[in-house]
């Protein structure tokens, strides 16, 4: 028989006892990653959604203090500017489905390819954007979540500019973690004069696109500068930095998380060790044997230890299996069961997977290693005159 | 029956295979009842922010002070409303407000959007729970404000004699106000003309606070403005608004649930692992006491008492530890940061309540029975002869 061999078939003398220790590293490596799905998820929505060559410019005081509309034709007029769209909030909601609302966005249509050549949408749907007033173009999570198609028509109230406006969806935005809707600015302007108010006369955002990354820094003082001593002083940031600052509140629950996942990790080395130890001592004498007839230390170690990292990590591989599949589902189902929220919103990276499958290794390691140690370094005599 | 003793001194029998089962339980408790804790400050900080007396007057569809808009005229509409309350120099309890939400720099170089509300000094009475514990209240018309007690520390300038760079200005900070820990503690009062004036607002007010003289009054003022078709108003009681507000609390509580749950299940299968050895190592004894005429179960019960016995220690453990690690965070990161449904930072202060631990208590209860529930139905099965047989 192999090494491998006795490790497997040492692995099952015990089953029930493998197979409790096993599920519950599964349990505790699946729990680790549904929590790594966060901040992971977070971290990688960042680097798809952000381009760092665009570049977003807000009030200095907040998101709330607008900025003239006039300010657009300065910003385009700049050197190393490829192209500038402004947007206003609109905060749509769908009413059909309670109150939940996603980002949307009154656009400047005519300036949203120049801006946006890296969301790939496609052409035609950009030129039914900007030959149909009530256009109106839906990120893909969006679009799944309330199973919209290309030439749906939706109504979305906005509280903040008190309207209700129908759209006609003529296109889509091909990025799976996209909720955003885009309307046309001209048309929400038009649907405020007819309240007999002022109209846009603002934006509240402006993305602009460097046509390369080292001049974004340029452009972004440059912008700066073109507002100084105005009463509408900008602050400009690339896309990444921009959407990591609207992000950070959440830095304090995701501390509070990485803990648990911390506390989760040495609970399943407890376990895993227990069960190790466990082990070791029921097959004290045959450990003694193995001695006595000539295998040494270092194989008697060896062998040992990859009995748990084989468990642990085999269990880990379950667990990182099982939170794929769990995520997976969670997100179909995020977009029929609004009450699962953010949980819907995560899917398992490939760095996830890494760090489930590493993690479950260090397990086996940790927890293997004392009591193989101790089982290999015990004197053979000692142990042999116990037992017989 | 066995005696309660056996079980508890069996366990510490073997005291390294009892203190590692223990300390999975106990970590497991830690993990849930900070969870449970944090969502329950949470929720604490939104529902302790209403007054059961008060309503919140918005613009019709508006569901947060952040996205409504109210006109001068629709305000006055309003003040010298039938059923409002007086104060003792008969001025209606009714407060205007403006809500803005700009950016203030924290002391660790980021920045964040905070809540701060134009007023006029009469809130301080609208608001019931609030109360200013240093310095005084702001003066209009000298760029003065108050702030928060959970601000101070965090912000860039948020200490009683402080300046705040919000929006366009500077501001003096003249005062600290506490409110029992609500979701107030995380804004900052600022006169209401000035703060309009300095965000350029088109209208000067987002909406209005208004103290009924009595619960009667209280619906009668409500089905009269939202009757009202003028302006369009909608009231909500505050403590319903405030409720509203905390419903993130609840998908998050969903999530720690289930995280609760899996962690559990997961110490349970450890826990049973520990159980069986001991069943197995005590074979012989077993089968003793069934000879001397314990009955199945009696030693059921017993191995039933030393897993539960296991999972009470861990549970204790975990209080302490978890009571320790929150004091911990309090001290090093102050209050925890949320983001409400204004956008705007809410910082809640982690505190574990008698609930949040009893919940944990009936995780640790679950893991101790279930657990030790294969064991202890293997050893009442065990057969007297063969057991004996064996050793």
């Amino acid at each position: 028989m192999g090494y491998a061999g006795f490790v497997f078939a040492n692995l099952l003398r015990n089953p029930l006892r493998s197979a409790l220790t096993g599920s519950a590293i599964a349990l505790a490596v699946l729990l680790v990653c549904l929590l790594l799905t966060m901040p992971a998820g977070l971290d990688a929505l960042l680097t798809r959604v952000a381009s760092d060559t665009r570049v977003g410019v807000i009030n200095k005081s907040g998101l709330v203090f607008w900025m003239p509309y006039s300010l657009m034709r300065k910003i385009r007029g700049l050197e190393d500017v490829a192209d500038a769209v402004g947007m206003v909030w609109f905060g749509g909601a769908f009413e059909e489905q309670g109150k939940v609302t996603f980002p949307s966005f009154a656009v400047e249509v005519d300036h949203i390819p120049g801006t946006y050549p890296d969301y790939n949408v496609a052409p035609e749907a950009l030129a039914a954007f900007a030959r149909y007033r009530d256009g109106a173009i839906v990120g893909r999570q969006t679009m799944r979540k309330y199973r919209w198609k290309v030439g749906d028509r939706v109504t979305l109230r906005s509280n903040l500019w008190n309207v209700n406006l129908d759209l006609r969806i003529v296109g889509e935005i091909p990025r799976d973690s996209s909720p955003i809707v885009w309307i046309n600015r001209e048309y929400l302007d038009e649907a405020i004069k007819a309240q007999g108010q002022p109209g846009l006369g603002i934006v509240m955002i402006v993305w602009v696109r460097v046509p390369s990354a080292d001049r974004v820094n340029s452009v972004m003082l440059r912008i700066d500068e073109l507002t100084r001593n105005t009463d509408y002083e900008t602050t400009s940031q690339t896309e990444k930095t921009f959407f990591s600052n609207f992000l950070g509140s959440l830095q304090g629950f995701l501390q509070i998380l990485l803990m648990v996942t911390g506390l989760v990790s040495l609970c399943i080395v407890f376990i895993a060790a227990n069960t190790a130890s466990m082990a070791v001592r029921e097959r004290a004498g045959e450990i003694g044997v193995l001695r006595a007839i000539g295998f040494r230390r270092r194989t008697i170690f060896a062998m040992l230890l990859s009995e748990t990292v084989v468990l642990s990590w085999l269990a880990g591989a379950l667990g990182v299996g099982l939170a794929f599949v769990v995520t997976t589902s969670l997100s179909r189902l995020g977009g029929s069961i609004a009450a699962l929220g953010p949980l819907g919103g995560f899917i398992v990276t490939p760095g996830v997977i890494v760090q489930g499958l590493l993690l479950s290794l260090a397990i086996g390691v940790f927890a293997g290693f004392a009591p193989a140690y101790g089982a290999a370094r015990r004197p053979v005599a000692d142990t042999l005159r116990e037992v017989f | 029956m066995l005696p309660l003793s056996y079980s508890v001194r069996n366990v510490a029998l073997r005291p390294l295979r009892s203190l590692l089962s223990v300390a999975v339980i106990a970590l497991v408790v830690v993990a849930c009842s900070l969870f449970l804790g944090l969502i329950s400050s949470l929720r604490r900080s939104f529902i302790s922010s209403g007054d059961p007396m008060n309503l919140v007057v918005l613009r019709k569809g508006s569901d947060n002070d952040g996205a409504s808009q109210l006109t001068r005229e629709a305000a006055a509409s309003l003040h010298y409303l039938d059923g409002i309350a007086h104060n003792a120099e008969d001025v209606p309890l009714f407060s205007p407000e403006l809500v803005v939400q700009p950016f203030l720099q924290t002391r660790n170089g980021g920045r964040e959007n905070v809540l701060v509300r134009g007023v006029e000094p009469i809130a301080l009475e609208v608001h019931t729970g609030v109360r200013v514990v240093e310095g005084r209240m702001f003066r209009p018309r000298l760029h003065e404000v108050i702030v928060g007690k959970a601000m101070v520390g965090r912000y860039e300038g948020a200490f009683l004699g402080g300046e705040l760079h919000l929006g366009r200005g500077r501001w003096k900070v003249v005062g600290i106000f506490d409110a029992a820990g609500s979701s107030l503690e995380s804004e900052v009062w600022a006169d209401v003309e000035e703060l309009a004036e300095d965000s350029r607002r088109p209208t000067p007010y987002s909406g209005v606070r208004l103290r009924a003289a009595s619960g009667a009054e209280l619906d009668r003022l409500k089905a009269h403005i939202d009757a009202d078709p003028e302006y369009a108003l909608e009231a909500s009681r505050e403590v319903e608004y405030y409720a509203k507000q905390s419903e993130t609390a609840n998908s998050l509580y969903i999530l720690v649930v289930a995280i609760a749950v899996l962690a559990g299940v997961g110490a349970g299968f450890g826990s049973a692992n520990t159980m069986y050895a001991a069943v197995q190592s005590r074979t012989a004894e077993i089968g003793t006491l069934r000879a001397l005429g314990f009955s199945r179960g009696a030693i059921l019960t017993s191995f039933e008492v030393e897993a539960l016995t296991l999972s009470l220690a861990g549970f204790l453990s975990g209080v302490v530890l978890s009571l320790l690690l929150a004091a911990a965070l309090r001290r090093v990161q102050g209050g925890i940061a949320f983001t409400s449904s204004t956008f705007t930072t809410n910082l809640v202060t982690l505190s574990i309540g008698v609930g949040d631990l009893a919940q944990a208590c009936g995780l640790a209860v679950l893991i101790g029975l279930l657990g030790g529930l294969g064991p202890a139905y293997r050893a009442a099965r065990l057969r007297p002869i063969e057991a004996l047989r064996k050793a």
